[in-house]
């Protein structure tokens, strides 16, 4: 179809990608792929498998990403608008039946996480689907907030006055995520997930606190959530407090695979042992292909190597933002911010985790972290921002 | 769905818009910040602290867990005597350690090959060997290790330990056996076998105070002797295989390897003669048995121009195998005694046995000082010649005693030498003789002849626990008072003062080498172990202490003292033998307690000395409280005791290092020699190799050939003695009675025993038999009838020599 052809709708969408987003995205995975190998082998030989096992299906899933992540990005965004509610739905679904023995992998410690893979597909966490459905619905509702009709409550009953007193209070407009994001917490308290949950929490707040939400609720879902920290707390969770405490008092509670991500940083040095020399991943760093793969990556690279991929980190957060900031509209925008916010949410989680910076929860690093459907719908994330970032309108000039 | 762009509604809505635009812009702008910026400055920190600032600590630690260190122990360096053979070798044993853990995992290992998941056995499948059992296991190892299987089968079941130590030190053989057992039950990451090193020592107890041992429970360090002092040359350097493992404890070869390599101990080569030092302990232990010596004893052997130590031999002796084992008669007759009294206990027991245990490790001859005695006086005769204050015509008169001050020494012998010159007052060991050479000396230049040889510092030898003399200080010694003039008297007789044994043989030395005072010492060199000399010990004068003159006169003076004087047990045909005896007091004696000193210090040959010998054996017991004989009639003395064996030591020693015998013609009667057998031969030839031999010849009869001897040949006589050749006529078959020669001189007895046709040979441990020696038994009771030619052999007894 000739351009002239196209309605206005369709040109905008074929507007150039932001190539600076690209191009960090595209360096962030194959530089993830290359440290996948160079962590997975020692890994991959022990378990008897090719040294090259990781990595190969590693550059698959990759290639897979990068291509759907193209494609994702030729998606005119407007039509997650319609599509998100689907993904919501799907997601919720998926995370009922996660829940449900015979679908869910078996696990040891009986946590109910992945989803059983069929031929072809891989395993795979519902989770991930819900955070992309949460973003989509929570950026596509909250974009039209400012357009929604003001719903008239009757004033002469009690109810109604107390509703049209919260309404005045901004709490009604909130009921809608409020239901899903506790719909969304009962069923992964259930599997138990936390990690993902926080990873659903924390875009979907950025969302909503973009969006304009009133800034006394996050206050109060702020003391709310410290409430709830703090209960959970006793117990289970605060053996975690205690090892990152100090992780060398409790080498049997954890503490081994801090201490051994640790001795991995901090072994690295300014310049690092170089590329593939890594001693730790040689069966003391537990599964370094996984979510301690930075720790080799500092330990391989030195502060050099890890600061300057945090650095490009940091430049494709910043990236994803100015894009959110740049945008079309408010719904490209508030999506913008979500994927972007997920992206540092995980980034800032997992390097924490490995620098002991915060106590451990299972949080891999974006295109580092060994996973295949993980990567690909990371990717797809990414094709949505760029996307967003086709429709940017083109400043004037001259 | 509503996708329509927002720039379509109405205007109202559009200030709305503006509103809800401006928004988003400043709170995405406050995201951006706080997940964009803020958020990260910590980690950036964070890796800093971590990759920076605690790197060394890290990396350490890293390192630590990602490598072997692997210890590549050296062969400890061999220690040989002069001639090169070796006293002390190292050769690899094992240490046998069982994880009780990992045997748990050989087993589970076993279940899930050879068993399938309904828990039947797959005896079917490749390479199936039976469960590895704790009780075979253990049964089996019991067996090879020679243990008790119900404590090996105790330390197989402690499945929570990782390390049961069953055997220390398993020789090779043995573990072969376990090599063939881990093979047989798959235990081969359950069952370790530790190299290490054990140290042999050749000959056991040879010289075991000098060499000493290393401690197999220290790390197998030297402990004691040569193997302590000389521990840095001997142990070398243990090297490092410093490997890359990884988590699960694995080599990794390929990865990463370090080699520090082990360098091997170097050898040590003594100055010790074996065989001497083999000569030295037997001569001990014989004295030590013979004349019931209670506090043991030493002799050293020293090269007298040199310094260098020959042997070494200390008693008690253990053996150097096995150390902690107490072996000596006296020492476990004391153990065994305090085991079987009834008021002790376990405790007791064990002191006494440490006490054991030390007494037998020390050097007597260098950790302690004794009051030296008469062999003193060697020193202050040269000392004396060297200044002139005596000579060979100075005349001495003993009236039994000395006068000092107020007090009377006596002499040991009462009745006094009466007039004696100097030669004959050394011979007889005159104390108021040596008094008196004291006094002429004066306390000034005694002292300085103290010093100058050596006895008021540490010889300097290469020996663990060298102690230095108790001697009083020069202000005491020189300044004038009765008490100054005690000190000097006893002095000169070798009393009142205390020296080391090994400074005692070392100023010997300077007085019969020509004056010079050598620094002892018993490393020859050091060799590494392609061979190369890296260190050698030079022999080293300190001083010279007398000319070369003084020197050969007191040779020729001392040659005396064996020579008829109180040291003429020492003799030894053939050999010019010089020494002096000595019967030291002892603190103890002087409290009335029984406790002498025995002693003799030797050389030979007197012109050109090779060898110096000390002997000293402490304590011999008497046979009743006060007496002066043991139970076996050995008066105690020096010239009684101690020549008597070192004349049978010299003579050994001497022969070994190859000193030709110079005998003279009183001596050649004495020797015992074959007779040959010379029936057949014709007169002349019989004749001939008769006299040849040293014999007189008697003939009887008139032939051409020999038909019949007396002695027969084969027999061994003193050479000298008359045998008869018979030419033809019959050899007289009478039987003739063995006559009694007890209490008779040699002479006399050789005359007597003559007269009927006998022959006499001397027995005994001392081939010189003085005129004052009395046959103490015959070989054959009197009385008996015997052939003629018969040899009777006598022991001979002279208790007249006191010192």
């Amino acid at each position: 179809m000739a351009k002239r052809d196209l309605t206005m709708e369709q040109q905008l969408s074929r507007g150039p990608l932001d190539l600076p987003f690209l191009m960090l995205v595209v360096m962030l995975t194959v530089i993830g792929v290359i440290m996948v190998f160079s962590a997975s082998y020692a890994t991959a030989l022990n378990e008897g498998k090719a040294a090259t096992h990781y990595f190969i299906r590693q550059a698959i899933f990759a290639g897979m990403g990068l291509a759907a992540m193209y494609v994702t990005s030729k998606i005119n965004y407007q039509q997650f608008r319609w599509m998100s509610i689907f993904v919501l739905g799907i997601a919720i679904a998926l995370l009922v039946l996660v829940l449900i023995p015979g679908i869910h992998t078996n696990r040891a410690d009986g946590v109910k996480r992945w989803i059983r893979g069929i031929g072809p597909i891989p395993d795979f966490q519902p989770s991930e689907v819900a955070k992309l459905g949460v973003t989509l619905y929570f950026a596509a509702r909250l974009s039209k907030r400012h357009s929604e009709k003001k719903r008239r409550y009757d004033t002469h009953t009690y109810a109604g006055m107390t509703l049209q007193k919260l309404d005045d209070w901004g709490f009604m407009e909130l009921l809608p995520y409020g239901l899903i994001l506790l719909g969304i917490l009962i069923l992964m308290y259930l599997e138990p997930h936390l990690s993902g949950l926080i990873l659903i929490f924390i875009p979907a707040a950025a969302i909503l606190f973009a969006g304009g939400v009133k800034l006394r609720w996050f206050a109060i879902g702020g003391g709310a959530v410290t409430a709830l920290l703090a209960l959970t707390m006793q117990g289970y969770q605060s053996t975690r407090i205690l090892v990152w405490q100090d992780p060398w008092a409790y080498p049997q509670n954890g503490g081994y695979q801090i201490i051994q991500s640790l001795y991995a940083i901090g072994s690295g040095g300014l310049f690092g042992v170089g590329f593939g020399q890594s001693r730790q991943k040689q069966l003391f760093l537990p599964e370094p292909e996984n979510d301690f793969i930075f720790s080799i990556v500092c330990e391989e690279l030195g502060l050099i190597g890890a600061g300057l991929i945090l650095a490009l980190f940091v430049m494709l957060i910043l990236r994803g933002y100015w894009i959110a900031l740049h945008a079309r509209d408010r719904f490209g925008s508030l999506l913008a911010v979500g994927i972007t916010t997920l992206l540092a949410v995980q980034v800032f989680l997992n390097i924490s985790v490995v620098t002991n910076f915060l106590p451990t929860t299972g949080i891999s690093l974006p295109f580092f972290s060994y996973g295949g459907t993980a990567l690909i719908i990371q990717l797809m994330e990414m094709g949505i921002v760029l996307s967003v970032s086709r429709q940017i309108p083109v400043t004037k000039q001259g | 769905m509503d996708h329509r762009p927002d720039r379509r509604k109405e205007p109202d809505r559009s200030a709305q818009d503006r509103k809800a635009n401006r928004t988003i812009l400043i709170r995405t702008l406050v995201l951006m910040l706080v997940f964009g910026v803020a958020a990260f400055a910590p980690l950036f920190f964070r890796l800093y602290d971590i990759q920076i600032r605690q790197h060394n600590d890290f990396q350490e630690r890293a390192i630590q867990q990602q490598t072997m260190d692997n210890a590549v122990s050296a062969n400890r360096g061999k220690i040989k005597d002069a001639n090169g053979k070796v006293l002390a070798r190292s050769a690899t044993v094992y240490d046998v350690i069982f994880s009780p853990n990992d045997f748990v995992k050989v087993q589970e290992l076993w279940e899930e090959t050879y068993t399938d998941s309904k828990g039947n056995v797959l005896s079917g499948k490749k390479d199936y060997y039976p469960r590895p059992e704790a009780e075979t296991v253990a049964q089996a190892l019991a067996e090879i290790l020679g243990k008790d299987p119900e404590r090996i089968l105790k330390s197989v079941e402690k499945t929570g330990s990782y390390y049961e130590v069953l055997a220390n030190r398993v020789e090779s053989e043995t573990v072969e056996a376990l090599r063939e057992l881990i093979r047989e039950q798959h235990l081969s990451n359950s069952l370790v076998l530790n190299p290490t090193s054990k140290r042999y020592y050749t000959y056991g107890s040879l010289a075991a105070q000098v060499i000493g041992w290393v401690n197999w429970k220290n790390d197998n360090k030297g402990a004691w002797g040569m193997e302590a002092l000389y521990e840095e040359e001997l142990a070398g350097h243990t090297g490092r295989v410093v490997t890359a493992k990884n988590g699960r404890g694995r080599e990794m070869r390929y990865s990463f390897q370090d080699y520090y390599d082990a360098t091997d101990g170097n050898d040590l080569n003594l100055t010790l003669d074996a065989t001497i030092q083999l000569y030295c302990e037997r001569i001990l232990e014989k004295g030590i048995e013979m004349f019931e010596v209670q506090e043991g004893g030493f002799v050293i052997a020293m090269d007298p121009k040199t310094g260098a130590i020959k042997a070494w031999a200390n008693s008690p002796g253990y053996n150097l195998n096995d150390p902690w084992a107490v072996v000596d008669p006296v020492l476990s007759q004391y153990l065994t005694a305090v085991q079987e009294d009834p008021a002790s206990n376990e405790e007791a027991y064990n002191t006494a046995l440490g006490q054991m245990q030390n007494k037998q490790w020390r050097n007597k001859a260098i950790n302690d000082t004794y009051e030296p005695g008469s062999t003193f006086k060697s020193m202050v005769l040269a000392a004396a010649l060297e200044e002139g204050v005596v000579n060979e015509n100075s005349t001495f008169y003993c009236p039994g005693f000395y006068v000092v001050g107020e007090s009377r020494i006596s002499c040991s012998k009462k009745d006094g030498h009466g007039s004696q010159d100097l030669a004959k007052a050394v011979a007889n060991s005159c104390n108021p003789a040596f008094m008196m050479i004291g006094q002429a000396l004066g306390a000034e230049k005694f002292y300085n002849y103290l010093e100058d040889f050596g006895f008021l510092e540490k010889t300097g030898i290469d020996m663990q626990g060298e102690e230095n003399s108790v001697v009083w200080d020069r202000k005491k010694f020189t300044a004038p008072s009765t008490q100054q003039n005690t000190y000097l008297a006893t002095a000169s007789f070798g009393q009142g003062m205390q020296v080391t044994p090994i400074q005692l043989i070392t100023a010997a030395s300077a007085v019969i080498n020509g004056g010079h005072l050598m620094q002892p010492y018993v490393m020859e060199s050091i060799t590494d172990p392609d061979g190369n000399v890296i260190r050698k010990n030079e022999p080293t004068e300190v001083r010279q202490v007398v000319s070369e003159e003084t020197s050969a006169r007191c040779r020729t003076i001392l040659e005396g003292v064996v020579d008829g004087g109180t040291g003429k047990r020492a003799y030894v045909p053939g050999y010019r033998v010089g020494g002096k005896t000595g019967s030291s007091e002892t603190l103890e004696s002087r409290r009335g307690i029984d406790h002498t000193i025995v002693s003799f210090l030797g050389f030979a040959p007197a012109d050109d000395p090779q060898i110096v010998v000390l002997l000293m054996y402490d304590k011999p017991k008497p046979a009743s409280p006060g007496s002066n004989l043991t139970s076996r009639d050995f008066y105690i003395s020096g010239g009684n005791m101690a020549a008597m064996m070192a004349g049978e030591l010299m003579e050994d020693i001497l022969a070994h290092m190859g000193v030709e015998r110079h005998y003279s013609d009183a001596e050649k009667a004495m020797i015992d020699v074959t007779v040959p057998n010379l029936v057949g031969q014709t007169a002349q030839i019989g004749q001939e190799a008769a006299v040849g031999a040293g014999f007189g010849v008697r003939t009887v009869g008139e032939g051409d050939t020999v038909t019949a001897q007396i002695p027969v040949g084969g027999a061994n006589i003193p050479s000298g003695s008359e045998i008869v050749l018979y030419f033809g006529e019959e050899k007289p078959t009478d039987l003739v009675n063995v006559p009694d020669v007890r209490g008779q001189s040699a002479e006399r007895a050789q005359q007597t025993l003559a007269q009927v046709g006998l022959y006499l040979k001397v027995g005994g441990n001392s081939n010189y038999m003085s005129k004052e020696a009395i046959v103490a038994g015959q070989s054959i009771n009197v009385g008996t009838s015997v052939e003629r030619g018969t040899v009777v052999e006598c022991q001979f007894s002279d208790n007249t020599m006191t010192d």
